[in-house]
């Protein structure tokens, strides 16, 4: 019994320390960065068919409201959300290299097709084509950190 | 003789009478066609109208259930839309083409897929 207790416990052990969400090193984050500008994350050359204005960055801004500020922050840098360094890999602040390096077209996708297995969900059919054409302008046209207050959600 | 006369006279009357209220009739034609339209989660119905280039037109939409929205950013065009209240587009199309509206006011997790397309003939 004491031999079928302890292989259980050593094969179980390392399974659900497997499913615990730990910071990833750099050298993960920067691999997983790598692999996903150049291979997963497609429509690299598609352009933005909706034209920067002030109108446009505040139909993101209003998209963006709807859908996008439960994780990413009502200024898309995290501001107020609890459990933002906590996720493996962490929600990253839209404004830093690793998001504004895509193209528009990739960042449309992510928003359309979402990333797995982060806990970036796919918005196709929950937000129409034009309105996260909407977001990609909002995303590069970012109110500076804490400006917007934080999401009421989190009883801000 | 007289009673040709007379009879030409009543036909023209009459003729002058058709044309009498062929005019008053004549606004009721040219009246901006109205279509509803109903807005529920997550469609239009109906989702697809055709209109005529240069035909003035109304779009009365009414909401079934949540407040919803529409947007057509080709045609500047944009309503909200409530349950119990008619909320009412005006415009005459005047480019030919097939224009898609969205649903401008979250509702929900169809709201992307909620189309409503104009088919503008010429």
């Amino acid at each position: 019994m004491r031999p079928a207790a302890a292989a259980f416990v050593l094969i179980v052990c390392p399974v659900l320390q497997g499913c615990r969400a730990t910071q990833p090193g750099k050298v993960q984050t920067a691999v997983m960065t790598k692999v996903k500008h150049s291979l997963f994350v497609g429509d690299k050359k598609m352009q933005n068919p909706i034209a920067l204005s002030p109108a446009s960055v505040q139909d993101g801004k209003e998209a963006f409201t709807h859908y996008c500020v439960a994780c990413h922050g009502l200024d898309g840098q995290n501001t107020g959300v609890p459990f933002a360094d906590r996720m493996d890999p962490p929600v990253p602040s839209l404004t830093s290299t690793e998001v504004q390096t895509y193209t528009d077209g990739q960042l449309k996708w992510v928003i359309n097709n979402g990333i797995a297995p982060s806990g970036m969900p796919a918005s196709m059919g929950i937000l129409s084509d034009e309105e996260q054409w909407d977001i990609v302008i909002f995303i590069r046209h970012l109110p500076p950190a804490g400006s917007l207050g934080e999401p009421s959600m989190y009883g801000n | 003789m007289r009673l040709r006369i007379l009879s030409n006279l009543m036909i023209g009357a009459v003729l002058l009478g058709i044309s009498i209220a062929d005019s008053r009739l004549a606004p009721a034609d040219t009246a901006p066609k109205r279509i509803d339209v109903l807005a529920k989660r997550f469609q239009f119905a109906p989702d697809n109208i055709t209109l005529r280039k240069g035909e003035p037109v109304v779009l009365v939409f009414q909401s079934e259930d949540v407040p919803h929205g529409i947007r057509f950013r080709e045609l500047n065009l944009e309503t909200e839309i409530h349950k119990g209240h008619a909320s009412e587009l005006s415009f005459t199309p005047t480019v030919a083409g097939d224009f898609v509206g969205h649903c401008s006011r979250f509702c929900g997790s169809g709201h992307g897929s909620m189309l409503l397309t104009l088919h503008v003939r010429e």
